[in-house]
């Protein structure tokens, strides 16, 4: 099966997690609601476009893989204020307008927000469409990502790529088979094995490339339509081999890699 | 030649002693990239500066940018027209619909075209408005009296309708409709009526490793005599950082016509582009001319770009950070040609399909790029944003 290979990077980037107040924290790979924003946005669709949006999280497989992770993957924080009104209001399409909660002493200081980043980190995607026969197809999707309707960001505006993220097309039985096709770039991170995470119902056989950590249930797709996620799909994470060391087990003394 | 879909402004700023932008505990915000730790100014802090900056090319200084403002007729031209288009609609029931939608969007004076303010009403606005216009009509297609009534009561004081309209006009007045144009508007609990941002800014870095001072200062106390106490009033100290730093402003030209015109961004090239323009122009100036104001009474912060690199192009926008993933030294000269050098292996890697122009203080050469002056090119950037054409 046909995939497309997308490199994410950026001097900051930011796969979201579970915000909970004031808190925007972030997980290691990337989440399906996430690359589906981001494809929708290549696309030039609207927010508003809610079951386009839907339609394309149901077909999207993909498993991605963290080539470069610096210092252990230590997220930096970063801090923000933002100075609020209470008589900040919003119209809204619903004849209501939005406004702001909270007591007058809420608005004597500024707001305060934390935002989690994971520096100079590179992730690579495998991605398919299922069924493929819609009328969007992998090559829209490729081409979008060439010459987007608007400008590209991983996960947050100010998260501007340092590179085109469409790599290449590559064959493979699952997604995770089409990423251990790609190999890592230089400059990637030269341990044994890179940590990645692919769909559970496209189990791995006997592959020494492939060792599985854990098997959970994953909540990151978005309801489209009421703008919340929810539900869950079973995901694998675990260590693949990493091309430019070795095979999962070997050491690094036993394979010439290059230098760089 | 190119279509100038989206431009990228990349700009050098050398800062001695600074501390631009703080963290919670008081130091200097920082982030790891290429094994070196940099001094980092987050997208919040620049655009905030760009944003409140009052000098000649100030956001709200646009030059006519009220008279430039199409919108002074736009419940006519696109609420009205396209249902005018479609037809089945009474004559004089479109016409009271239209007079009743100008006075309640901008006010009793909005009868006559000169009594209406200038608002500046992006894609979200105009959609909402021509669906109610829409729905109206359908509802009274024969029946003027009717649909002022609806629409009078679309506006009226019952369930709060009247204070969406006042959040509506007052999103819509400048200068605060030009910062949410290119900078975006947010309504969490409605996506339909969210302006995105058609300005988009990463955080700055240093090209080289963060180098960082301990400043210790004492506080002394003039009115103190010398028969008292002889020690300092107070001491403390604040960290300083000088850096010379990467920064990046990626523009999408047809979301910023979207935003100012009220037309679908698909409809880019066939729309009023004159607005932009001069939004463009000033923008640039904005970013080579306005820093972080942080301890400007004891750092002087004040710095312009040292280069200025603008291309106008439609291919997905990459920033040029990885030219410094490598530390670069902490030089103009230096860092000049780490990004000159980077431009040049892209452009082999992928082809060089934008078109650019740098305004530079060194000697440089940028593959396949004139030098202008800043004011040349700000306005160069302008026109290709003005001719659709790069």
């Amino acid at each position: 099966m046909r995939h497309l290979i997308l490199r994410l990077e950026a001097p900051l980037m930011a796969f979201g997690g579970e915000t909970i107040d004031n808190y925007g924290v972030i997980r290691r790979f990337p989440a399906a609601s996430m690359l589906t924003g981001l494809l929708a946005n290549a696309l030039g669709w609207r927010r508003t476009e809610a079951k386009r949006h839907q339609r394309l999280q149901d077909r999207l497989v993909f498993a991605a893989r963290i080539d470069r992770e610096p210092a252990g993957g230590v997220r930096l924080t970063d801090f923000q204020t933002a100075q609020l009104g209470a008589s900040d209001m919003g119209w809204t399409t619903r004849g209501l307008p939005e406004g702001r909660a909270g007591g007058a002493n809420t608005y004597n200081a500024p707001h305060l927000r934390y935002r989690d980043y994971f520096a100079d980190m590179r992730v690579t995607v495998a991605l398919r469409l299922e069924p493929v026969d819609e009328s969007l197809t992998l090559a829209n999707v490729a081409e979008a990502l060439q010459e987007p309707a608007r400008p590209l960001f991983i996960g947050r505006k100010p998260c501007l790529p340092s590179r085109p993220l469409f790599v290449a097309y590559a064959d493979g039985k699952t997604a995770l088979a089409a990423l251990l096709a790609s190999q890592p770039e230089e400059d990637s991170d030269n341990s044994n094995t890179l940590a990645a995470m692919w769909p559970a119902y496209e189990a791995v056989g006997e592959d020494d490339r492939v060792k599985t950590a854990r098997r959970y249930m994953l909540t990151d797709q978005r309801n489209w339509v009421s703008g919340l996620h929810g539900g869950g799909r079973w995901v694998c994470e675990g260590a693949v081999c990493n091309a430019r060391a070795g095979a999962v087990g070997e050491s690094p003394a036993s394979t010439a890699r290059e230098q760089t | 030649m190119t279509t100038p879909r989206f431009l990228q402004i990349h700009a050098l700023h050398s800062y001695p002693a600074a501390l631009l932008n703080r963290d919670d505990s008081g130091l200097a915000k920082r982030m790891p990239f290429g094994g070196a730790v940099r001094t980092r100014i987050s997208s919040q802090c620049l655009k905030r500066h760009w944003r409140v900056a009052e000098d000649e090319y100030a956001i709200h200084n646009i030059p006519d940018a009220a008279a430039a403002i199409r919108s002074r007729n736009i419940v006519e031209q696109k609420v009205m027209q396209p249902i005018r288009e479609a037809g089945g609609i009474a004559e004089d029931v479109l016409d009271a619909v239209n007079s009743a939608f100008n006075v309640h969007v901008y006010g009793s004076g909005g009868t006559s075209e000169s009594g209406r303010q200038p608002l500046l009403l992006g894609f979200p606005e105009v959609g909402y408005l021509q669906e109610k216009a829409a729905e109206i009509c359908a509802a009274h297609a024969d029946d003027a009296a009717g649909a002022k009534a609806s629409a009078d009561a679309l506006f009226g004081k019952r369930q709060g309708e009247s204070a969406n309209f006042r959040a509506f006009r007052e999103s819509a007045r400048l200068p605060g409709g030009l910062e949410g144009a290119l900078f975006g508007r947010m309504v969490t609990s409605d996506p339909a009526a969210n302006i995105d941002a058609a300005v988009h800014v990463a955080h700055a870095f240093t090209v080289h490793p963060e180098e960082s001072e301990s400043d210790y200062f004492s506080v002394v106390d003039d009115l103190q005599t010398e028969d008292e106490d002889p020690g300092a009033a107070h001491i403390g100290d604040m960290e300083l950082t000088a850096g010379l730093f990467y920064g990046y402003v990626v523009v999408d030209v047809p979301g910023l016509i979207s935003n100012l015109e009220g037309c679908k961004a698909e409809d880019w090239e066939s729309a009023d582009r004159s607005l932009a323009a001069r939004v463009v122009e000033h923008l640039a100036h904005l970013i080579a001319t306005v820093s972080p104001g942080a301890k400007r009474g004891s750092t002087a912060p004040y710095a312009y770009a040292d280069l200025m690199l603008i291309e106008a192009g439609k291919r997905q926008p990459r920033s040029l950070a990885n030219a410094f993933r490598k530390p670069a030294k902490a030089q103009v000269e230096d860092a000049t040609e780490r990004l000159s050098c980077h431009l040049e292996k892209l452009d082999n890697a992928y082809g060089a399909a934008e078109t650019r122009g740098v305004m530079c203080l060194e000697d440089c050469e940028i593959p396949g790029t004139p030098r202008l002056n800043l004011d040349a090119l700000a306005s160069w950037a302008a026109e290709t944003v003005r001719n659709g054409e790069a």
